[in-house]
């Protein structure tokens, strides 16, 4: 065959094959950034996407559109009927849930569609709002829009503060796992320009049985987090001090068979970023650090009995039983194993620097 | 007995490790983690070290026949049962490939359509992929080689991309090790087969190989980094997956890329998965080939013939498979007869050449 022969085949199959998948055109779409469901009474939900549009030398305009519907997967095609463009979940950043759904309801049946989509990225946060997705999301949040705002405050929480580790994988991780229940962090709107972080919600069997304030994150974080960081502030009869956590790790050691006994062994390694009392003096250091130790010991164990009281684990104690154990049932771990459980939490606090005054 | 190829037509000895690790990999590595967790759990790694350890043997065993007789698997099999019966398994041979190359094609065509393009036409991308592949194979054996060099140097950068999972990895999964019994774990490692099956392809290629005595340790070089692939991906997968989890993924391999973000891509698995094309073609080139070959050896018809009207039946045979549930069933399968030939007829036909040999001898010096 000849050459040109070869070339006229080669360009008619490449015109061919064009037309044979769908064209997604950026410009064309509506490329949903966050979506939020609400509870609407009994068995209905109403759903809220958030999808930006881009304008030039501006900040993206948020637009937000909410459908209601019966059958939870098919929020979306509802809302289909109000959008010009085809609806597109590839760039999905968050996606909320409204406390009263998620106590009421559940999530699992929502979160199901996000698992089975290939579009949507594992890196997805998810959130529990305290009060209403839709008021939440129809807000005004910084100049890059509300989903990137609301990705932004989750993710600089979780690497430079008191948020553990968080988003689509780690909730599914946490909720396949046997011996372990997931958790989703806690956002309220506070006013038309702000949202603040205000705590964690735990699930059971997908629906929210327990809400932990921010001044318990420090802690909980510290349980279930291999290495994390974050701010808490210890007071001591001299003053006040603000010491942040530069690396804390913990290490699980299955210290008793029967009965079960965890040993939590927490090492936190600080500074002093503030402190009200006059110096600080290596002594002063040593009652920060007696104090610190002895809160940190006071309020994990606090968690631990919240955690039993409502038949919860979202550190993951039964998984850790169940590793260091052969043949370990934990068909019955919530309702009996984990009340027997016995957790010895040994915090051990290092301050290393007091920051550059003396 | 032996065949004669032209010396411009055979490839050097350590290219075999191309073949032969290509052949291995391809398809089967985005889903097996699921298959031998099945039975196996956290444990199956134990079951890949062991089907890594039946691979090396069986191999052994196909060089040992292949030395023998000094021929391919058509001399062996007429050694040993004489012509007629070399025929019909020849036959059987020639359908074997053709549903590897079946499998290949229409196992990746089904992950286009899940993770990217829900309407791609089956037919049209197997023609394309099916049109490459015969123009490949139109090359000669030494282009099918090159493909398959290709193949695993081009997309070899993936394997460091699993690493994106180590944030999110949990080793203590893995504890506490032998929490399975040993059936289950063997019972993981048939499982496995139909990953690190294709290796048997040695027996159509060997007289294409030059000095084949030394292409020996890069056949089990080829196997043993076959195995240690498989081991690093599933204890990476086992780690970011808990149990109940992986059983729901059906391709657990592209899953853990989900977790990868960069800037200046929002979904990694795109990427990745149009890289794996490059992985399946000299898969498909290989196995095609094969099944050509065996044409040629049994009814002296030319390749170039053969492997269009091949291809077309790969190509129907493609286009027929719809869901899900028919293309695994294709997969079980093949992965059935993978394993019995694999691990049951090829040993005992080692037995029965070795025999026949020692007939043989007797009869002559009688």
């Amino acid at each position: 065959m000849k050459l040109v022969h070869k070339i006229i085949i080669l360009t008619s199959i490449a015109f061919l094959l064009n037309g044979c998948v769908k064209k997604e055109i950026l410009d064309d779409i509506n490329l949903i950034e966050a979506i939020g469901f609400d509870y609407a009474g009994e068995g209905m939900t109403s759903g809220t996407i958030l999808y930006p549009i881009y304008q030039p030398d501006q900040p993206p305009e948020n637009k937000t559109l909410t459908a209601k519907a019966l059958i939870k997967k098919s929020i979306l095609q509802d809302i289909q009927l109000q959008s010009a463009n085809p609806i597109v979940t590839g760039s999905m950043e968050a996606v909320l849930f409204a406390k009263e759904l998620a106590s009421k309801d559940g999530v699992l049946e929502l979160i199901d569609a996000f698992q089975r989509d290939p579009g949507v990225g594992s890196g997805l946060y998810l959130a529990v709002v305290d009060g209403e997705a839709r008021e939440l999301m129809e807000g005004n949040y910084g100049v890059r829009g509300n989903a990137t705002f609301i990705s932004n405050l989750l993710e600089n929480n979780i690497d430079n503060e008191d948020l553990p580790k968080t988003n689509l994988q780690k909730f599914l991780f946490s909720y396949y796992q046997e011996g372990q229940t997931p958790f989703m962090p806690q956002l309220k709107k506070i006013s038309d320009e702000k949202i603040e972080l205000n705590g964690i919600c735990f699930f059971k069997h997908g629906k929210v049985v327990e809400t932990i304030n921010p001044d318990q994150m420090f802690f909980f974080r510290l349980l279930v987090d291999k290495y994390s960081n974050g701010l808490h502030r210890v007071q001591t009869k001299d003053g006040e001090a603000a010491i942040r956590s530069i690396r804390s790790t913990h290490n699980f050691d299955l210290s008793q068979h029967s009965p079960l006994e965890i040993t939590v062994k927490i090492k936190v390694q600080g500074i002093v970023n503030e402190y009200t009392g006059n110096e600080v003096r290596p002594d002063q250091i040593k009652l920060l650090e007696k104090a610190f130790t002895e809160e940190i010991k006071e309020q994990s164990t606090k968690l631990v009995e919240i955690f039993k009281e409502k038949q919860i684990d979202p550190v993951g104690f039964g998984h850790f039983v169940k590793t260091r154990t052969r043949n370990y049932d934990l068909s019955k771990w919530l309702e009996s194993d984990l009340q027997n459980l016995t957790v010895k939490v040994v915090p051990h606090v290092m301050i290393t620097e007091a920051g550059v005054i003396e | 007995m032996s065949i004669s190829i032209p010396e411009n037509k055979k490839i050097s000895p350590f290219l075999v490790f191309f073949v032969v690790q290509k052949m291995q990999f391809g398809i089967g590595i985005l889903g097996f983690q699921r298959i031998i967790a099945k039975n196996a759990g956290h444990d199956a790694w134990i079951s890949i070290i062991l089907v890594g350890i039946g691979v090396h043997i069986v191999l052994w065993a196909l060089f040992k026949m292949l030395e023998t007789v000094n021929g391919d698997m058509i001399s062996i099999h007429t050694f040993v049962f004489g012509k007629i019966v070399s025929k019909i398994f020849g036959i059987f041979f020639i359908l074997y490939y053709l549903l590897l190359t079946v499998t290949v094609i229409r196992t990746y065509v089904e992950i286009i359509q899940v993770w990217m393009f829900t309407d791609l036409a089956t037919f049209w991308f197997s023609l394309v992929l099916l049109s490459v592949v015969v123009y490949i194979i139109f090359g000669g054996f030494r282009t099918v080689t090159g493909m398959a060099f290709f193949g695993i140097v081009l997309p070899f950068y993936v394997f460091a991309l699993f690493l994106f999972t180590l944030p999110y990895a949990e080793f203590n999964n893995l504890l506490p090790i032998l929490d399975h019994s040993i059936s289950d774990i063997l019972l993981g490692s048939k499982n496995m087969s139909l990953t690190v099956l294709g290796f048997e392809s040695l027996l159509i290629f060997y007289p294409f190989i030059k000095d084949p005595k030394k292409s020996k340790k890069w056949a089990h070089l080829a196997v043993f980094s076959t195995t240690m692939i498989c081991l690093y991906l599933a204890i990476l997968t086992f780690a970011y997956f808990p149990e109940n989890q992986l059983q729901k993924n059906i391709w657990p391999t592209l899953t853990m890329w989900k977790i990868i973000m960069m800037p200046f891509v929002e979904r990694f698995e795109y990427i990745g998965i149009a890289n794996w094309c490059l992985i399946i073609l000299p898969n498909a080139s290989i196995a095609l080939w094969c099944s050509s070959r065996i044409v040629k050896r049994l009814f002296s018809i030319k390749q170039r013939t053969t492997v269009p009207i091949l291809a077309i039946i790969c190509l129907i045979a493609t286009s027929f498979l719809f869901t899900r549930k028919q293309v695994n069933l294709l997969s079980d399968m093949v992965g059935q007869v993978g394993f019995y030939l694999n691990f049951i007829y090829f040993p005992l036909l080692l037995v029965a050449t070795l025999i026949a040999k020692k007939v043989k001898k007797n009869e002559v010096g009688s």
